[in-house]
Formats: C-alpha cells, sequence, structure tokens
C-alpha cells in the first residue's frame, strides 16, 4: 500500500510537470476533435498523429498518444448522442439512449452524464491499474515462452468471438494477420521472408501503414460510398449537469458499468469492446421498466459510458505489464513506446519507473481534463459536426499521407499504404471484419517468437503447452471459447446482442 | 449453383493470398519442429489460410448467403490514386506541391466537389500543414526543393 502511494506520488510529480501537463491537454484536444470527426476512429487518429510526439521525451510522447486514445473516445460519445453516429465501436450502444435523450431537449444532461460517467470510470480504472500493475509484472517474470504463448493464443480466440458474423471469416481473418506479421527478415537466420525482393519490406509491414490503409484510408472509401445521414441535434444542447434525481438514477449503472468494463478491458484480444454492449444489457434487465431503455434512459448512457472508459484504460495493463497488446490502440501505443526506444513489458515499470507511473497518473489527469475542458467546448464540436464530408476526407487523407510519411520519412511508406487501403476496401467488399486481422498481425512476431522458444525448450515436443499448468489452463479457456463461438445457440445470441 | 457470390469472392481471395505466399516463401527452409527454419510458419499459416478460403467456397456452395456488391471504381482509384501522387511527388516537388495536388485529386471522388472551392481549400490546408508540420513540429519534411532548395 505504502508502495502504491509513493508510486503515484512519483507519477503525479511527472505527470504535472509543465510540460506534461500540456502535451496531456494538447492530448485529449486533439483526441476529442478526431473524435468527433465521423469517418476517423482512434486508430487512423493515433497513426496520423504519431509524428507530432517525435520531438518530445518517451514520456511526454506516451502521456499525448494517451491523451489522443481517451480523448477520442470521448469525443465518439460526444458524436454519438449529438447526431447518432458512433465515433467508434465503444460508442455503439451509447447512441441508443444518448441520442434519443438528445431528441427530447436532454442533450447537455445526456453529454454530462457521459462526461462524468468517464470520468468516475477513468478514476476507478486509474486506482486499478496503479494496483494491479506491480503484482502482474511480478507474475509476468514467471511466465515462460509457453505461458506467453497459450496466453496469446487465448487473446486471438477472444477476438474470434468478439468479431460480428462469421467464425471461419473471423478465424481466417487472424490467420492473414499472423501470415502477414511473417513477411520480413527472419528473427533467427536473418533470411528473407515474402519480401517480393522489395528492400522497404525487409523490416516487415509497418504496423502504422496498415493500420492506416485498413482503417483510414478504406474508411473513406466506405463512407464515399454509402454518405451517412448526419441527423444533427437541432436546437439548444440545454443545461449540461443533471440534476439530483439524474444523478441518483445513474450511481448504480455507473459503478456497476465501471466493475464489467474495467475488468473486460483486462482481456486480451480487445475485451474492452464488448464492456458497453454487457452494461446496457444488465441495466435493462435490472432496470424495473426496461421498456424505458431505448426512448432515452439515462441509465442507458451512463452504465455503457462507464464500462467504455474503464475498459479504455485497464487495456493498458497487459500492455505495461506483460508487453502484450491487446487492442489495435495498444499495437500504436507499443509502436510508439519502440521508436523512443522503449520495450514494452514487464521491464519498463522497473526501468523507467517515472513513464510508468507518470502515464498512469496521466490518465487520470486526462480524464479531469476532459470533463472541464469538453463540457464547455460542446458548441465548438457541433459546428465542427457541419462540416461538409467533400472537405473533410481530402483533408483526412493529406493529414493520413503526411503522418505516414514522416514516420520513416519514406515516400514508399505512403504507396504501401494505398495499397492496404485497397485490400480495406476489398475485405469490407467480402464483409471481412479487419480488427482480427490487425490483432493476428499485432501479436504475430511475440507469438512466433515465444513459439519458437517454447519448442527449441522441448526438443519440439508439443506436450509443453499443456504439461505447464498455467500454460494448459490457459489453452483451456482458449478452447472454452472457441466452442462456445461455434455452438449455434450461443451464437444466435451473440447476433442478437451486436444488432442492439 | 454459387449460392453467395460473396463467400466465393473471399474464399478465392484467402485462397490466391494462400498461392501467393507459398509462392513468395518456396525457397525457404522448413526444419523440424525443434529447430525450426524460416519457412515453417510462414508456410503453415499459408496453408491455414487456403483451407479457410477453400472452406468459405465450399459453405458459399451449400448454404445461400450475401451477393457480392458491385465495387465502385471512382472512389479507389481517386483516393487511392491521390495518395499515390502524394508518395511520389513528395520528395521531388516538396509538400507544397504534393499537398494541393493530393486533395485536389482526391476531392472529385465526391460527386459534390466544387472546382473553385476545391482549388482554394487545398491551397489553405497546405499553408496549414506546413505550419503546423514543418514549422511548428519541425518534421523533415521537404516544403519545396524546386523552388526555395529544401
Amino acid at each position: 500500500m505504502e508502495d502504491l502511494l509513493g508510486n503515484l506520488a512519483l507519477g503525479f510529480a511527472t505527470a504535472f510537470s509543465v510540460q506534461n501537463l500540456l502535451l496531456c491537454f494538447i492530448g485529449c484536444l486533439v483526441g476529442t476533435l478526431i473524435g468527433v470527426l465521423p469517418g476517423v476512429g482512434p486508430i487512423a487518429t493515433i497513426a496520423m498523429l504519431l509524428p507530432l510526439t517525435f520531438k518530445v521525451d518517451p514520456t511526454g510522447a506516451l502521456i499525448m498518444l494517451a491523451g489522443i486514445y481517451y480523448g477520442a473516445q470521448y469525443g465518439g460519445s460526444t458524436t454519438a448522442i449529438l447526431v447518432n453516429i458512433p465515433g467508434e465501436a465503444t460508442s455503439v450502444v451509447t447512441t441508443l439512449d444518448g441520442h434519443q435523450m438528445a431528441r427530447q431537449g436532454r442533450a447537455g444532461i445526456a453529454l454530462g452524464t457521459a462526461a462524468i460517467a468517464s470520468f468516475f470510470a477513468g478514476t476507478v480504472a486509474t486506482v486499478i491499474i496503479a494496483a494491479l500493475g506491480a503484482p502482474l509484472t511480478k507474475l509476468a517474470l514467471l511466465f515462460g515462452p509457453a505461458e506467453y504463448f497459450s496466453l496469446m493464443l487465448l487473446g486471438l480466440a477472444f477476438a474470434v468471438v468478439l468479431a460480428r458474423g462469421s467464425v471461419l471469416k473471423a478465424v481466417s481473418m487472424i490467420v492473414v494477420g499472423l501470415l502477414l506479421s511473417t513477411v520480413g527478415l527472419d528473427l533467427e537466420t536473418g533470411e528473407e521472408r515474402l519480401t517480393f525482393g522489395l528492400q522497404d519490406l525487409s523490416d516487415g509491414v509497418d504496423f502504422a501503414v496498415l493500420a492506416m490503409g485498413i482503417f483510414g484510408f478504406a474508411e473513406i472509401l466506405r463512407n464515399l460510398e454509402s454518405p451517412e445521414t448526419r441527423d444533427v441535434v437541432r436546437g439548444t444542447i440545454g443545461r449540461l449537469l443533471p440534476s439530483a434525481t439524474d444523478l441518483k438514477q445513474c450511481v448504480g449503472p455507473v459503478v456497476r458499468g465501471t466493475s464489467i468494463g474495467g475488468l473486460l478491458g483486462i482481456l486480451p484480444g480487445n475485451g474492452a469492446v464488448l464492456g458497453p454492449f454487457a452494461s446496457y444489457t444488465l441495466e435493462k434487465k435490472l432496470a424495473r421498466d426496461p421498456s424505458r431503455f431505448g426512448r432515452g434512459a439515462i441509465e442507458g448512457v451512463a452504465g455503457p459510458e462507464s464500462a467504455n472508459n474503464a475498459g479504455a484504460q485497464t487495456a493498458f495493463i497487459p500492455l505495461l505489464t506483460l508487453g502484450i497488446p491487446p487492442n489495435a490502440v495498444m499495437a500504436l501505443m507499443v509502436g510508439a513506446m519502440t521508436i523512443h526506444g522503449v520495450i514494452p513489458g514487464p521491464q519498463v515499470m522497473t526501468k523507467s519507473p517515472t513513464l510508468f507511473w507518470g502515464m498512469i497518473a496521466s490518465m487520470w489527469i486526462g480524464n479531469l481534463m476532459l470533463l472541464i475542458i469538453n463540457l464547455p467546448l460542446i458548441g465548438l464540436w457541433v459546428r465542427l459536426l457541419k462540416v461538409p464530408y467533400r472537405l473533410m476526407f481530402p483533408t483526412i487523407l493529406l493529414f493520413c499521407c503526411i503522418g505516414i510519411y514522416s514516420i520513416n520519412n519514406n515516400p514508399a511508406d505512403v504507396l504501401f499504404t494505398a495499397f492496404f487501403g485497397l485490400a480495406g476496401y476489398g475485405l469490407y467488399k467480402f464483409d471481412f471484419e479487419p480488427a482480427p486481422m490487425l490483432l493476428g498481425f499485432v501479436l504475430g512476431k511475440l507469438l512466433e517468437e515465444k513459439f519458437r522458444q517454447a519448442l527449441v525448450l522441448s526438443r519440439g515436443s508439443f506436450m509443453t503447452f499443456v504439461e505447464r499448468p498455467v500454460s494448459a489452463g490457459l489453452l483451456i479457456i482458449a478452447l472454452l471459447i472457441m466452442v462456445v463461438a461455434v455452438l449455434p445457440a450461443i451464437r444466435k445470441s451473440r447476433e442478437q446482442a451486436f444488432q442492439e | 449453383m454459387i449460392r453467395s457470390s460473396q463467400d466465393v469472392g473471399a474464399g478465392v481471395f484467402l485462397i490466391a493470398l494462400a498461392v501467393i505466399a507459398l509462392w513468395q516463401g518456396a525457397g525457404l527452409a522448413t526444419g523440424t519442429w525443434s529447430q525450426m527454419g524460416p519457412g515453417m510458419l510462414p508456410r503453415t499459416l499459408a496453408i491455414i489460410t487456403g483451407l479457410c478460403g477453400i472452406a468459405l467456397v465450399v459453405s458459399a456452395l451449400m448454404s445461400d448467403g450475401a451477393r457480392l456488391e458491385r465495387w465502385s471504381l471512382r472512389g479507389p482509384i481517386l483516393i487511392l490514386g491521390a495518395a499515390v501522387a502524394f508518395g511520389l511527388t513528395v520528395r521531388p516537388l516538396g509538400l507544397a506541391a504534393a499537398g494541393p495536388i493530393a486533395i485536389i485529386i482526391s476531392a472529385f471522388a465526391s460527386a459534390e466537389t466544387r472546382w473553385g472551392e476545391t482549388l482554394l481549400f487545398s491551397l489553405v490546408m497546405t499553408g496549414l500543414c506546413l505550419g503546423l508540420f514543418k514549422y511548428a513540429l519541425g518534421l523533415p519534411i521537404p516544403v519545396a526543393p524546386w523552388l526555395i532548395g529544401y
């Protein structure tokens, strides 16, 4: 406990420096801005803005990137409420009741509730990360290659379950992602693999290039094809602060949402996206009058919003303690860390404690900033929403190009991104979901490394994965999850959950 | 006979990918499980990809599914063309030229775009980007080598 307080004190001392406060502020502001703009998710945003952080020290860079990340989450909720367009996957649920509230003239209260719920969840999640950080890091040191491998396999199994649509297609996407990750020099012999003889591919496919192509460019192509009808709420936003009765209604949902979201966020394989759905379903079940849901129930905003934010933040835990990125955004964080010479994993906490704890403390500060800066700025965000898409998408494209070029100062990267944009458009037409592929790609290199290490240690015997109890346990869970995903009865309810 | 043209397309896509990967990795040593060569995983994964593709095609012949939608040409050609144009021009011509080129080419992917507005907008936006990325952040992106030498 004393350790925890001491560490947090160190963190706050780091995060409260003028430079880091400013970076956190800029990150939150830019993140919200981009989150509000429809058609740019957090993945494309971070990839695009990575060069912004090149000039600052690693701690400052990660603080800013984290700010962009939860700023974008927050901005996504704003559009969900005001325009009925989820800025990203995790705010889908907020559109249900949030937008209804807005249409009833309670837009301000919905936004205020979302902000307060997010802030509460963010605070709790910060404490959870701080408390779990140290013990999980110790646990990580006990992990051998076999355990790492099984844990990552579990993460991939989760990604299959969480993908919508056909299980076969989700599995295919993961395998394709793994296959893509093998491009480049072999880690032991240094031989070139699947590079088509291209020099630019010998270091492998750059994650930012792949993510920007699949999510940034392909997203523009999709939006151009099916223009969204933007139902911007007209009239006034109204009062922002919820009344005492509103607040009382929210307490339960927020506490429950925070716990569900926080727990799911820790799971590898992007469990965070499940949080808001789970919270919404739970609140609907618990409500005395479930028919209010979908017609502007304040609990339907408070619960999912807190789950969303808690999950977004606890997703840092696998990254900071085990060095395993649980989703694409965290993978970009790995990229950012590597650019700055920090190798993610259990050693971050011992080797660079100011970075670790500074980042954790800045998360709380960032949440506070979001609460303070966003509510007064809502008018500005609404005006931004009225910028026509015909001006927006060329701007997004230019920013993407500059961002990609600047990561390695390599024009070929822009061409590769265009190629992956085309591939992403193809995936969309074939109804493949790109998220599992990205996760497969992200985990691929580490998965291969641990797999080979484990088999070298066991002299080629696959029994090593089931003989070691922790590894066996993880594999059993992964297997159960896959069985669950394929069972027809559960598949049906899963489809229902995604349709809601 | 084909009951889901979307899934057939998806399956063929995966099979093609597998074939390309197998062809590219043909020269890599496989090794044994205890001493894996560089080709072991790429080959195994390519084979699984191919099997997934075959399974998708078979399922598309057995049960009904979605039809493959029409692919539009205008969006992909202009948007991705704009990015390619940016990549090809940013070094020789600099951002001052590559910026407007990328914006103007991509803008015509939308039917609502108007010439005058786009031209003006591309200049303003490029100016803003130069100010932000080159001067405020100091990124080493060329501005206009043919005019001012950097």
